[in-house]
């Protein structure tokens, strides 16, 4: 039985956890940590249930990532992620961490810019380069988003360590059934109606997530609208009707039911809550065939922007949703989204939010 | 070969575990640098990056000379010399 939940905060101004009960009514701030450092990403290994990883993207010192074994109590910077001699690009953000499979409990993944991904066998304490898909022939293609050249989403899937889905700004989807040797674009179903090639042209993905319960389960916010996919399939299937934009950057899914998924849509290319229906969370529970506007408890009138990464979901059942925005608000729903509660306000900027289920 | 004092300002300092300052035998900055990452290992990526480059944001003197109007790393480095590490402080977002 869970005891309770950190959300993970990385923001402009470092780390911040807050701690709840399983009921998640009282919320406890521990940190900051790294306070004036910006953050990217906050990630928690559920398989030791005590490490955390802070994406600390700093300009003096350069970007490094920063481990702690004891919940956030104490932090020490693993070794870099580093391209390899002779490569002229250099490991220069981390966008996404990610724990690996809970069948290798000392894999860990991160995603950096440029957009490349990096294995740990250790833990996090040192990291080597995927270069099946570092070095993909797409990877020559690639180009930077509004928020530059990352990759920013890794889904580990639910029942085979081996496969994985990650996602690149600008660039798409790549998946790999093989534990990285080889790498698969999967795009088609995205942008373009009619693809060019026949596994879709590259586009502009902003935030895949794996189901971490059923295999092969995959949801995203795009650039040109969400999408699911699940296993065996070879094209995402685009859900875009019913919600208000077709663009945004945040998306989640449910931790049980892979039919249930959360979004954050935006009014391009603002990046504001859209005038027509307002700020809210948007969530479905059959698979995009319908969306409802969740926002009960939220401001009326509140004009908010949530990153990429500022949307989670925690294990807990009832399953808890918290969104994190850039003008320093983390919302919790510990009700699937039926009703929120504001959690902390007057932070800085929320780049993202992360889930630790205790 | 002279004995070379290292001080470490602001974030380097933090980088360093707090460390002020490392007395390190040298001829030259890129020296003294080599010097001060033995001494304290978690410097190493601070500085540079995985192919040896300086990073950005990074202002090193010789005395009170900035090593950019000197000879850069090749700066020698004589007996008593100090060299400073200082983040640059620059710029803004808006």
């Amino acid at each position: 039985m869970a005891r309770g939940v950190a959300v993970l905060l990385g923001t402009k101004k470092g780390v911040y956890v807050f701690r709840s009960g399983a009921a998640r009514e009282r919320w406890r701030l521990e940190g900051p940590y790294f306070p004036g450092q910006p953050v990217y990403h906050v990630a928690f290994d559920p398989r030791d249930g005590r490490s955390l990883f802070a994406g600390v993207n700093m300009t003096w010192g350069g970007p490094r990532v920063e481990i702690s074994r004891d919940l956030g109590k104490t932090w020490k910077p693993g070794k870099n992620p580093a391209f390899p001699t002779g490569d002229e690009r250099r490991f220069s953000r981390t966008w996404h961490i990610e724990a690996g499979h809970a069948k290798e409990p000392d894999v860990m993944w991160v995603g950096t810019e440029p957009a490349s991904l990096f294995k740990s066998t250790d833990r996090g304490e040192t990291w080597e380069p995927v270069r099946a898909l570092n070095d993909h022939p797409d990877s020559k293609k690639w180009e930077p988003g509004g928020g530059g050249l990352g990759l920013h989403s890794i889904g580990v899937d639910a029942a085979d360590p081996k496969a994985m889905t990650i996602g690149i700004s600008s660039g798409g989807v790549y998946e790999t059934t093989d534990g990285g040797k080889a790498w698969t674009r999967m795009n088609y179903g995205l942008g373009s109606p009619v693809p060019v090639e026949a596994d879709g042209d590259l586009t502009c993905v902003h935030h895949v997530v794996a189901s971490p319960s059923v295999a092969g389960a995959r949801f995203q916010q795009a650039h040109t609208g969400a999408y699911f996919k699940d296993m065996g399939e070879k094209k995402w299937t685009s859900v875009t009707k019913g919600l208000p934009t077709d663009y945004g950057f945040a998306s989640a899914i449910h931790p049980r039911d892979p039919k249930t998924a959360y979004l954050f849509p935006l009014e391009f290319p603002m990046r504001m809550s859209p005038a027509a229906t307002g700020a809210g969370v948007w969530r479905t529970r059959d698979r995009g065939k319908s969306w409802k506007k969740l926002t009960n408890g939220l401001p009326r009138g509140a004009n908010y922007e949530v990153m990429r990464e500022g949307l989670a979901t925690d294990r807990l059942d009832p399953a808890g949703v918290y969104f994190g925005t850039t003008n320093g608000e983390i919302w919790g729903s510990a009700d699937e989204g039926r009703t929120w509660a504001l959690i902390a306000q007057h932070l800085p900027p929320i780049l993202s939010v992360e889930t630790a289920t205790l | 070969m002279g004995t070379v004092t290292v001080k470490l300002h602001g974030a380097f300092s933090e980088f360093a575990g707090g460390a002020r300052s490392a007395t390190v035998e040298a001829t030259d900055i890129a020296g003294a640098l080599a010097g001060l990452v033995v001494r304290y290992p978690s410097l190493a990526e601070r500085l540079r990056d995985e192919h040896g480059k300086m990073r950005e944001h990074v202002n090193i003197f010789a005395n009170e000379e900035e090593m950019r109007y000197l000879d850069g790393e090749r700066t020698a480095l004589r007996d008593g010399d100090i060299v400073h590490i200082v983040p640059a402080v620059s710029g803004g977002e808006v």
